[in-house]
């Protein structure tokens, strides 16, 4: 149990990192950033190997979370809109069960300011890290690329998916094979707003939707708006908004994690985006059935 | 950040210069003063000789980042002439500097004064020779080659080839190879940049050449292992000659293992059989004919072991450690937190702990070894490992070419010891 809190929590401290690596001095570090994606496999491998289903709650309705704003100017390439906004509650149940619903997971501290520091931060330095992300222009051309295939491959930017969220189906894989050269940049997340609750970025092939995933309508936000912790009852509730919002930010540049299964070994590592250079877009591909049943955080954890 | 943090520290081959870059991009040069001949047992100090801006910032347009002015590497040349060049390099640029002095000025020109201004030639009514005359010893450093645009990524390593024509620049997935004559181009010897980043595993974390064989240089990764390539084998030395790696102790894997496994600097021994590996927790000497295990391990901080997930937290267990050998390869340097450095004596197997700062840098007064306890009851002198400052980390030193001197960087203070010998 305690594998999996500490797993837990190395996970944020990672996640924080690569963040505030982005609105470094001196651009991103590679070799830093490439270690820190490391400590945070293991720390997703710990975690899903140690399944413990008292760490899951029931919880409320979840929490709004903050999508990252437009910048301006930037083309439109379909915000991680209504990232973590949760689905019509449905039966609370105790995870694991596939539910297109998003499990609150308990966690045994408060996130504190930990967790929501990034999230502040990303609502606030989302056109930092945009700004610093793009490392070519070819990651500007790829961006205004994607909606358009996210348009035309999927259709909609609102396409839902449930809790299982495997699937990315914004037509990004098309957007990629337009791309050969890639971004690497965060952008990639940033059009695939299929994300829903808490942390959906599944892994999939394109354009195949979660099955049995509830249709959401996703609005867009531009506002600033602060995640709302989850107003009820205990302290001990966790704000998977915010991980919500740091893994669309993160999500593709992270998608070659979830390559190999938890337990698949290490011949292939995954790295996160590459320093100045550009990186191929990436493609949560991670259809293995165990995502379906996990909750939201643990999906999280399954994205990176 | 402080623009003055030491960010590099390197003797000249002699020994008479210690250069130093900091973080403001700035290249000061210390001199060893001239011994008193009348004193036989009287050392040199060093003072400072010359201090130029070496890199500015710079922005990257194409690419919105901003490239940072701090010195990553300096390496002397070998000296040829009256003028002592130096290479210095921020995360993408190199530049190739000559220091010379001056002197003497010339005095009596015709046609200009003695404050530069042109005389009337119809005035000159006489022709005089210009004398030279003495003047206060000036120290000019001018960049005479600007090697830049060859890295995409961040520049780690530099390193002057035996031969004294060419040099290595690594940075995090290729390494380059340049004549130090020409500016305009460069030969990508090491590249291992996958073709899909997302592939990515390890990155390049040092490189340097062999001291005698020009065709020889080795690498190491953030993996933990090391690759030495020989140029002669093939252009693109992307296949290793032999390849450096010690098993891992499975018993003591954690979250952790991978990056207190990356190897953050090496170094040759002078001999050139050996070479020196530094990772978070230990240096490793290797025998270069033996690729299975390194044939000395030596713990600088192992009670760290236990506190590696506040490191991490802290990004402590990021920092990159350099490590340095003697001049006979008698015993090796490396620097730990709280200001705190090791010296491993490899014959004696004996390791002392010192520190470097000014309470306790009285001069003329010997260091005091300092000891870290581990756990169990204190004792006077000791300090706890929860007392260490990890703020104050010694990561750059060097050691005097040929004499017991050592140069040690604490934050934005150089320190120089010198061995007293009776």
């Amino acid at each position: 149990m305690e594998f999996k809190l500490e797993a837990h929590r190395i996970v944020s401290i990672s996640l924080g990192k690569i963040y505030n690596s982005r609105v470094q001095r001196g651009g991103i570090k590679l070799h830093k950033n490439l270690l820190v994606s490391l400590v945070l496999r293991s720390a997703r491998q710990v975690y899903l190997s140690d399944p413990c289903p008292g760490l899951y709650l029931a919880g409320p309705t979840g929490t709004p979370a903050v999508p990252p704003p437009q910048q301006p100017g930037e083309p439109v390439a379909g915000p991680p809109s209504g990232w973590g906004e949760p689905p019509p509650p449905a039966g609370r149940a105790a995870w694991p069960e596939p539910e297109p619903q998003p499990q609150r997971p308990m966690v045994c501290h408060t996130p504190g300011a930990g967790s929501s520091e990034p999230v502040t931060s990303v609502a606030g330095a989302g056109d930092a890290l945009r700004g610093g992300e793009t490392d070519s222009a070819a990651a500007a051309w790829s961006r205004v690329e994607r909606p358009r295939a996210a348009a035309s491959g999927s259709g909609s930017d609102t396409c839902p998916e449930g809790p299982r969220a495997v699937r990315r189906s914004c037509g990004c894989p098309p957007a990629r094979e337009e791309q050969p050269v890639g971004d690497g940049s965060p952008a990639p997340p940033a059009p695939c707003p299929r994300k829903r609750g808490a942390a959906g970025v599944g892994g999939g092939r394109a354009g195949c939707p979660a099955p049995g995933s509830t249709p959401l309508k996703k609005p867009r936000r531009n506002s600033e708006e602060q995640p709302s912790t989850t107003d009820e009852d205990t302290d001990e509730e966790m704000e998977t908004g915010n991980v919500a919002n740091l893994i669309s930010i993160f999500g593709s540049s992270f998608s070659g994690l979830l390559r190999k299964s938890p337990a698949g070994g290490r011949e292939e590592e995954e790295a996160e985006e590459s320093g100045p250079e550009a990186a191929e877009p990436g493609q949560i591909c991670c259809d293995k059935p165990v995502l379906r049943d996990m909750s939201p955080w643990s999906t999280a954890i399954v994205a990176f | 950040m402080r623009a003055d943090i030491i960010s590099t520290v390197e003797f000249n081959y002699s020994g008479d210069l210690l250069a130093t870059g900091d973080k403001g991009g700035r290249v000061v040069i210390f001199q060893r003063e001239q011994e008193n001949k009348g004193r036989a047992h009287s050392r040199g100090e060093y003072n400072v000789y010359s201090t130029f801006q070496s890199h500015e910032p710079e922005f990257d347009y194409l690419k919105s980042l901003e490239i940072e002015e701090k010195i990553n590497k300096i390496r002397w040349l070998p000296q040829q002439n009256a003028a002592h060049f130096l290479l210095s390099t921020n995360d993408k640029t190199i530049k190739l500097w000559k220091i010379s002095e001056r002197d003497k000025r010339a005095e009596g020109y015709n046609l200009k004064d003695e404050d530069g201004r042109l005389r009337d030639p119809f005035r000159i009514t006489a022709l005089r020779v210009p004398i030279l005359k003495p003047m206060d010893l000036m120290v000019e450093a001018s960049p005479r080659r600007i090697f830049a645009n060859a890295h995409t990524y961040h520049i780690n390593s530099i390193s002057v080839n035996s031969d004294h024509e060419t040099y290595l620049s690594a940075d995090d997935l290729r390494i380059n190879l340049w004549h130090l004559e020409i500016t305009d181009r460069s030969f990508n010897i090491v590249d291992i940049k996958p073709a899909n980043m997302e592939e990515l595993t390890e990155v390049i974390t040092a490189a340097e050449f062999h001291p005698h064989q020009c065709n020889v240089f080795v690498y190491s990764s953030s993996k933990g292992t090391i690759r030495l390539c020989d140029m002669r084998s093939s252009a693109l030395c992307d296949r290793h000659a032999k390849f450096f790696e010690e098993p891992e102790d499975p018993s003591s894997r954690s979250f952790f293992s991978e990056i207190i496994s990356s190897i953050s600097d090496v170094k040759f021994s002078h001999s050139g059989r050996y070479m020196m590996t530094r990772d978070y927790l230990s240096v490793k000497v290797w025998d270069l004919n033996m690729e299975g295990r390194p044939v000395e391990t030596h713990q600088v901080h192992e009670y760290l072991r236990s506190k590696l997930c506040s490191l991490y937290e802290n990004d402590c267990i990021f920092d990159k450690f350099e490590c340095c050998w003697n001049g006979s390869d008698s015993a090796i340097m490396t620097g730990s937190y709280n200001n705190f450095f090791r010296m491993f004596d490899r014959n004696t197997r004996r390791d002392v702990t010192l520190e470097a700062s000014r309470e306790n840098s009285k001069p003329r007064a010997s260091l005091k070894p300092r000891k870290v306890c581990t756990g169990g009851k204190r004792k006077k002198d000791e300090i706890s490992v929860d007392s260490l400052d990890f703020n104050k980390k010694i990561l750059h030193t060097a050691w005097h070419p040929m004499e017991s001197i050592i140069a040690v960087a604490a934050t934005n203070n150089l320190y120089i010891f010198q061995d007293k010998i009776n």
